[in-house]
């Protein structure tokens, strides 16, 4: 043992005590979560030779490639911008380089095919009490830690059961299903972008609408083209942190925002949905930033929908969202000037309906997805006409 | 500073020894207590919790011998000195370090459990691994020749002494960072007792300031229980350990929600849940009278009372975490309730009442404990409990818009378990899936049921239709797997389901894990004496039984804490007197350690033979005995290994390291391979099989 001075005891009994004692470190505990140190991002990585040999029969070529070097090329489909060498897989695990050709693997093979009210969504503003066939194909560029769909959406298209269904055949089982729109999904539309594009190509070639419902996460070119076919959408704004849009998403909040802008300018009705986490997403503050970049940005009449956060897949420890709180949030969004703002996942809250942002008369009574009253006539409110955004016939 | 002679050098090392054993049981059950806490309480995780533990402790044992080549009473003091401060600061860096690395509110997988389990536990264990022998070489430089056995039996009167006081005292009385300063206190006193003398006069500040410094960290780390434990967000508006878990309460705003074990199980403003628990069963009944709950909150019982029932029978294994639902106005007192303090399974046994429907709200069946819920002998005690026209129901995690391969899996399973009693089994696939058994044809209307009833609701009047149509619960019967198992008692399938769920949740396998235990443990194999691999087996063995033992005992009885506090107990307390009876005998340690293996196999064939043959013969104190006998063998084992290997330093420390390897592995093996994948029956026969190579082993190389 090696000698130890009297006084160089005392320093280090000393130093070791004011670690664990001094009042000053307590403020550390009590952070089982948000931690400021926590990891930094949870964004996904490129899979390295997992692409198959051959594209098989759920392939096609992909849109929005970028020639690199040789057999290496860029997905630019998302702000990921995945950079993919011969035999590798894009973090959406759907896009991959096969010998120098970028392919998707989910095209026509929807692994979730379901008719849902169009409330479901959450679509509030759009053709209300009509029935979208919504499907899905398997992958997703985000890595959300309480996704409700991760069967689907943090898996291989390979991996997953799936029905053949290509363009034509889920038109024709939305028209056969007399469904309104086709909802693209559950999972991240985004990464099987061209079976999208070209099923809402032929849907609106029979007048059915086209719903996306996504976490924005897009380039702007493939977003421009996506605008020339779609009727609605509800795109998640996650937060308006940065740092919580990586640790919790493994996104990031600028192209999402820039989504917004995109749709707002190209006049597509989209409306926002907003999970109120408790310990990432439930700062009033923050809240009110982003609902004055809302009114700032995007005018108030696309709808907010602020839902309530319970407990499910990886995120399983924490609390559900305070009803209270979401019905601050409400406020809140309301005081900034958005007209139309939903609590979600709360039965029976006043929030569920909607209320004529002239005369404040209730205009559509909601129970759950049905509509108990609906007091809108040709996209005005019967009580004193006010024209109410969205999209009625 | 030289070493003077010192007086009295066993007793001062006995009595350190006995106190490090205290202290060191308390503290791994408080670790696994911890981690159950913060990480997933699954039967793998507690498995990973114990196997670092002996594994880590094997490695420190070993490190004794390179080590320990000057040995001295002050480090040995030392070590035992960091072992009291390292105690604490476990504590505090298992529950603070997992929101620095992870995400907080998050699960995390596989392999950060292991890391996590691994490097926060690694200081303390190998320290603790260490220290025994250490006590051992240092004894022996004072004392030539000796005894290890000696050692070993103090170790385990520690270890016997720690187990009681954890589970019979501590856990009902004390936080646990009080339990950790109750039980090292005995160290420090044992410390300073023994150590002040070896330092002359002027020096002895020394053991006084490392002394005082050990009592300071063990009273300041009190002030750190609350502050460690409160949330990111809300207030921690109650918190108590009882020998069920940790339960907190959180307030945030108008919102009360109860966690037990890190995770929340109840929590206001849930109308959804308790509607779709409540009123899918009893909407099938047409005059619902009696109830009977296997754990619900206020909302539940507030459904409930809708259908017009005339009593409620809500049963609740932690009576605390009935007091605390009380006191935060989860659940109110009404006169058509009673609540029963048992295990749920028990109380079934035992009960001759006949219930209208029984409704469990219990976590997933990813343990032993939850896995006897959900058997076909259950649902057959369930059915004898119901009335004609009654109704089971159950749920567990449900998916979205797509259920994957695994969770189609664990669904059949259920199902077809489900079926081999009741002829009609109805599935409600939502975010929860619930199933509702009974023997008549079920309506899987809800909302007209309910219109027939005139019930009015919030969640199911509105969204039922839309997230739960027809369509989805037709797609879900023909998705059915017709081959999936029969999950029974004695083999748990939904344990390894839920495993398999668990790695595909986060993506991950075990088989890097199996390879890297796979090559340690051949290459550990292929080096140990034959002393060394009859420990080896023996260890494995002692802990595959009390696993086994212990999945059993609650078979039959059910969770009851204190019994199966006392089954622990005894698997440690045979291993003293085996020890010192073995020590006596040593002269005839070749035939005795045969004889432990013949016995040991006997124990396992009649154990075998009670459970699955004369079930009516098993009574509670069987168990026990049986559990007694085993640890007498293990105990008796030792000395007797330590004489024929040559009760030399390095061969001490050897066997001491093969038994906590062959511990680990045992753990781990039993748990998480043997008894989910191949049943209670098999399991048994492959710790015989174990047994028997081992005899085989020593007939051979005699």
């Amino acid at each position: 043992m090696k000698p130890v001075s009297r006084r160089q005891f005392i320093q280090k009994s000393a130093l070791t005590l004011a670690g664990s004692l001094v009042p000053g470190a307590l403020a550390l505990a009590g952070t089982d979560h948000a931690s400021p140190s926590a990891p930094a991002g949870i964004t996904g990585r490129i899979f390295k030779n997992t692409a198959p040999n051959r594209p098989w029969k759920w392939s096609r070529p992909a849109d929005h490639t970028v020639p690199y070097s040789d057999k290496t090329l860029m997905c630019g489909i998302c702000p990921h911008n995945c950079l993919l060498n011969s035999g590798d897989r894009g973090i959406c695990r759907s896009r991959v380089n096969i010998d120098g050709t970028l392919y998707t693997l989910a095209y026509g093979n929807a692994c979730s095919v379901n008719i849902d009210p169009v409330e479901k969504k959450p679509l509030f503003h759009f053709k209300p009490a009509t029935r979208a066939l919504s499907i899905a194909a398997a992958g997703c560029n985000f890595r959300c830690l309480n996704c409700q769909n991760w069967q689907i959406s943090q898996v291989m298209p390979e991996d997953v059961r799936f029905h053949t269904l290509f363009p034509e055949q889920v038109v024709a089982a939305a028209m056969e299903k007399k469904a309104v729109s086709i909802a693209y999904t559950y999972s991240e539309a985004i990464t099987w972008f061209e079976y999208m594009m070209d099923t809402a190509r032929q849907a609106k070639e029979k007048n059915i609408a086209n719903l996306w419902i996504s976490n924005g996460y897009i380039n702007p070119a493939p977003l421009s083209e996506l605008c020339e076919v779609l009727d609605g959408a509800n795109v998640n704004l996650k937060t308006f942190d940065d740092a919580v849009y990586q640790k919790l998403n493994g996104g990031r909040l600028a192209p999402v925002l820039n989504t917004f802008k995109t749709l707002h300018k190209k006049n597509i009705h989209f409306e926002i949905t907003t999970l109120v986490v408790p310990g990432y997403v439930d700062d009033a503050k923050m809240i009110q930033q982003m609902c004055k970049w809302i009114v700032d940005h995007l005018g108030p009449d696309h709808p907010l929908h602020f839902l309530r956060f319970f407990p499910q897949y990886k995120l399983d420890r924490l609390p559900p969202t305070p009803v209270s709180l979401l019905t601050q949030f409400r406020q809140i969004a309301m005081d900034c000037g958005i007209r139309y703002v939903y609590v979600g996942n709360v039965p029976g809250h006043e929030g569920n309906h909607t209320w004529c942002h002239g005369c404040g008369k209730l205009l559509v009574e909601r129970n759950g997805y049905f509509l108990a009253q609906n007091n809108i006539t040709d996209g005005c409110c019967k009580f004193c006409g006010t024209r109410i955004p969205g999209v009625w016939g | 500073m030289k070493n003077r002679p010192l007086p009295n050098i066993e007793a001062r090392i006995r009595d350190v020894v006995v106190a490090t054993g205290i202290g060191s049981v308390v503290t791994q059950l408080l670790t696994i207590r911890e981690f159950l806490s913060l990480l997933n309480g699954n039967e793998l995780v507690i498995a990973l919790i114990l196997f670092n533990w002996l594994f880590i402790g094997a490695v420190g044992t070993l490190l004794a011998q390179p080590l320990g080549k000057n040995p001295s009473v002050r480090k040995l003091w030392a070590a035992s000195l960091a072992l009291v401060i390292l105690a604490p600061v476990q504590l505090i860096a298992i529950r603070k370090l997992y929101g620095l690395i992870f995400v907080g509110g998050s699960s995390v997988g596989f392999y950060p459990t292991l890391m996590y389990t691994f490097a926060t536990t690694a200081p303390y264990a190998l320290l603790i691994g260490f220290v025994l022998p250490y006590s051992l070489i240092v004894l022996r430089k004072h004392i030539p020749g000796y005894s290890g056995t000696r050692i070993y039996v103090f170790d385990n009167m520690g270890d016997v002494c720690g187990g009681a006081l954890f589970s019979f005292a501590l856990i009902y009385f004390a936080t646990p960072f009080q339990a950790l300063a109750a039980s090292h206190l005995l160290l420090v006193a044992a410390l300073w007792g023994g150590y002040r003398t070896s330092y002359p006069k002027a020096s002895r500040w020394i053991p006084a300031a490392g002394t005082l410094l050990a009592l300071l960290v063990l009273t300041g780390a009190l002030a750190w229980e609350i502050p460690t434990l409160r949330p990111g967000t809300g207030r921690l508006a109650f918190y108590q350990e009882t020998p069920f878990g940790r339960l907190r309460v959180i307030q945030d705003q108008d919102q009360t929600t109860v966690f037990q074990n890190g995770r929340p199980i109840f929590f206001s403003k849930n109308p959804g849940a308790a509607e779709a628990a409540v009123h899918y069963p009893l909407a099938q009944v047409a005059d619902a009278r009696r109830v009977l709950f296997v754990s619900a909150d206020q909302q539940m019982m507030a459904e409930a009372l809708k259908h017009q029932v005339a009593a409620i029978d809500y049963v609740e294994i932690d009576p605390a975490l009935t007091r605390v639902e009380q006191r935060f106005g989860l659940l109110a007192q009404h006169p058509a309730v009673t609540a029963i303090h048992q295990d749920g399974r028990q109380y079934l046994q035992q009960t001759q009442k006949h219930y209208d429907a029984i409704v469990l709200n219990l976590p997933e069946p990813d343990t032993f404990q939850i896995n006897r819920f959900f058997t076909k002998e259950f649902f057959a005690l369930v059915k004898t409990r119901l009335t004609d026209n009654g109704v089971l129901s159950f749920a567990v995690k449900g998916y979205d818009s797509y259920v994957s391969d695994v969770e189609l899996e664990k669904i059949s399973t259920i199902y077809h378990t489900a079926r081999q009693v009741f002829p009609h089994v109805l599935m409600m696939p939502g975010t929860r899936l619930f199933f509702v058994c009974a023997s008549r044809p079920l309506d899987p209307d809800i909302p007209t049921l309910l219109a027939k009833k005139n019930i009015s609701t919030a969640y199911i009047s509105g969204y039922f239709y839309g997230d739960i149509p027809l369509e989805k619960i037709q797609g879900l019967n023909q998705l059915i797997s017709k081959t999936a198992p029969v999950n029974t008692d004695f083999s748990p399938h939904l344990v390894r389901i839920l495993l398999d769920e668990w790695f595909r949740v986060f993506s991950a396998s075990p088989n890097v894990l199996i390879l890297l235990l796979a090559i340690i443990n051949i290459l550990y194999l292929w080096y140990i004496s034959k002393e060394e691999f009859v420990l080896y087996t023996t260890g494995c063995f002692t802990m595959g039984a009390e696993i086994l033992v212990i999945f059993a005992f609650q078979i039959f009885f059910g969770y009851i804490y204190l019994q199966i506090g006392l089954i622990v107990t005894v698997f440690l307390a045979g291993l003293l007197p085996g020890a010192i009876l073995s020590d006596y005998l040593k002269k005839f340690a070749t035939p005795f350690l045969i004889t432990g293996e013949i016995v040991l196999t006997a124990l396992m064939i009649v154990f075998l033979a009670g459970i699955t043959r004369f079930p009516e013969f098993m009574t509670g104190s069987s168990f026990l005995v049986f559990g007694f006998f085993v640890s007498l063998v293990c105990g008796a084992q030792f000395p007797a290994a330590l004489h024929l290997a040559g009760s030399g330093r390095p061969a001490a420390i050897r066997l001491f390291s093969a038994d906590l390897m062959g511990a680990a592995l045992g753990t781990l093996v039993t748990s998480i391979f043997l008894i989910p994948y191949v049943g209670i029956l098999w399991t048994a026969v492959a710790l015989i099989a174990l047994k028997l190579i081992s005899l085989t082993v020593l007939k051979m190389s005699r």
